[in-house]
């Protein structure tokens, strides 16, 4: 039962982080392996608001997924629109973005040390349920990450802007002949995925230690997650994201726990071998 | 003059060795992404397997260069086993794959206490003709034998690539689609190019063994495979020539870094001095994929970088 709750609190993060994920390598047409270490960076700006600057912890949230979002419109306007205007390929792309991983981490490793940090909050006693402990941070990620699911599921099923973006990542070349400025709407899939993989950051560190390696690895069941869910498919992600979590997890009564992210290789080995577009269909 | 000559020779020796086993690290991955374009980010993997198979195996009584063998066949044989799930579908999964599955090794490495002792890594373990060579000389012949392994498996390239089946592997890497056309099995091909690539890790990984003659997991952190692809974009992609030339720079780069603080004082700690040093390699490689991603002995007809 402790493993379940675990494995649900872990599984909504890589959920909800994974998302923009898949939605910038759906639109963009390639693998951001910079996406974890952005989840990184906003652990580490909410733990600087929140230690340092002294703010609550729910500004210091806001900040830090601005913060990020920033980081990534600065990132979209110097290095990936003028990349794309070059026709740059998919694998130079790539190759970019594993660059601007290493930058970004080392960044945070060169500012803030290697050592594991974690919030100015009050450590409360967890309750009982069925069992098993949980903690009031749980509780609390789990709540905010299906807020965010459901404002994600309203967004991209209710409004134009999410509807533009569906219509991008389906088929880029005719949302832009049927009027849709590409340009912006790639902005708003950086904007809202980043928001995302920023919340997710600062959950993260409410239920783990904040260090700079953690997005790195976070990497590997977030690509698990996505290949398991379908690229480009939110809903599947978030399928996906649950049952890497879980499945991880619950690997741990009967694996060593630092094979807890080996399972999520072989989870996508798997999939890649039987059915390589994913279990609910996406990109093949 | 011949004492200034004393010091700095020792620390040439150092780069040259360190470059000719880097050299031949990244010539493999050049074979995967040079000429085929296949991305390998967990060529460490490969690198960690070689060097662990050989000094596990010779600690364990089996003469040094069977043991070498092993290791090179080994880390081939695991490239075959990742390319399988994932070189028949588009370039990005064998990026993800050999990441994940560098990390995977890694865990692997530092929790089968059994296998590979851990953390507290291998030590001796014997190092060709340690016997015969007296001890203030060992490592200028290390030098002699990396550098005429170095040269072995740059002309074995040369010829390998300009052979039949190397120009099929350039076709596959300009568009899958012509020599699939043509009746090619792409997808062999492809496997052919990463197990040979990886075999080429494996040798560096029993080099470096020799070399350091102490190996833990630490020493086959993911970073080993990005210092590899720097090599690689900065010599020039689909250059052998370029590639070697780009270890010594990496390498003389490297311990120009470490000893900078000597010379002029430099305004952080040395914890940080290895942050910055990453922070620098990553610069570079986005840096040189935006504005000269042939690289320095590359030319632009030998990318496969515009759909």
């Amino acid at each position: 039962m402790q493993l379940i709750i675990n494995g649900l609190v872990i599984g909504s993060i890589i959920a909800i982080t994974a998302i923009g994920l898949s939605m910038i390598y759906k639109t963009l047409n390639f693998v951001n392996f910079a996406h974890g270490d952005f989840v990184a960076f906003a652990a580490y700006i909410a733990f600087f608001a929140n230690t340092e600057l002294g703010v609550h912890l729910a500004v210091a949230f806001l900040i830090a997924i601005l913060a990020t979002i920033l980081l990534g419109v600065f990132m979209e306007g110097v290095v990936w629109r003028p990349m794309r205007r070059k026709k740059a390929s998919r694998t130079a792309l790539i190759i970019i973005s594993i660059g601007f991983a290493l930058v970004l981490r080392n960044t945070l490793l060169f500012i803030w040390g290697g050592s594991t940090r974690c919030y100015d909050i009050p450590v409360r006693r967890g309750f009982d349920l069925f069992g098993a402990t949980i903690t009031h941070n749980q509780v609390l990620v789990i709540i905010v990450a299906f807020i965010l699911m459901f404002l994600l599921h309203y967004l991209l099923s209710r409004t134009m802007i999410g509807k533009a973006m569906r219509a991008l990542s389906d088929n880029i070349d005719l949302a832009r002949i049927s009027g849709i400025n590409v340009n912006q709407v790639i902005l708003w899939t950086w904007v809202i995925g980043l928001g995302l993989a920023a919340s997710g950051g600062v959950l993260y560190g409410l239920v783990t230690a904040i260090r700079p390696s953690m997005g790195w690895y976070l990497l590997l069941p977030m690509f698990a997650a996505i290949i398991l869910g379908g690229i480009g498919n939110p809903y599947g992600t978030i399928v996906g994201g649950m049952v890497i979590g879980l499945s991880q997890e619950l690997s741990t009564a009967v694996l060593p726990t630092e094979y807890k992210f080996a399972v999520s290789f072989v989870v996508m080995a798997v999939v890649l071998l039987i059915k390589p577009e994913g279990l609910f269909g996406g990109a093949k | 003059m011949t004492e200034l000559l004393g010091t700095i020779l020792p620390y040439i020796t150092t780069i040259l060795l360190f470059a000719s086993i880097y050299a031949v690290f990244a010539l493999g991955l050049n074979l995967e992404w040079g000429f085929t374009g296949l991305i390998n980010f967990g060529h460490v993997a490969f690198f960690a397997i070689g060097a662990y198979t050989t000094v596990l195996l010779n600690i364990s009584g089996c003469p040094l260069i069977i043991s070498v063998i092993a290791g090179v066949a080994l880390a081939g044989f695991f490239g075959f086993l990742l390319g399988i799930p994932t070189l028949r579908l588009r370039e990005d999964y064998l990026a993800i794959v050999t990441i994940g599955f560098s990390e995977v090794l890694r865990s692997i490495l530092l929790n089968e206490e059994w296998l590979t002792r851990g953390p507290f890594g291998v030590h001796g373990f014997d190092r060709p003709f340690h016997d015969v060579i007296p001890y203030q000389h060992y490592n200028t012949f290390l030098l002699i034998l990396f550098v005429a392994i170095l040269v072995l498996v740059y002309f074995a390239l040369e010829r390998l690539i300009q052979s039949p089946w190397g120009r099929v592997l350039k076709s596959i890497r300009e568009d899958e689609a012509v020599p699939s056309a043509l009746g090619k099995n792409v997808f062999s091909y492809k496997l052919q190019s990463l197990i040979i690539g990886s075999a080429i890790a494996g040798l560096a990984g029993a080099m470096l063994a020799f070399y350091i003659t102490y190996i833990n997991p630490c020493t086959f952190k993911p970073i080993e495979t990005f210092h590899a692809w720097i090599i690689v974009i900065l010599g020039g992609t689909a250059s052998n020539k370029g590639t070697i030339v780009g270890a010594i720079i990496l390498w003389a780069f490297f311990s120009g870094t470490k000893f900078i603080d000597r010379i002029v004082p430099v305004p952080f700690e040395s914890h940080q001095m290895g942050a910055f040093r990453m922070i620098v390699v990553g610069l570079l490689l986005m840096l040189l994929m935006m504005y000269k991603p042939e690289g320095i002995f590359g030319t632009k007809e030998e990318l496969a970088l515009s759909d």
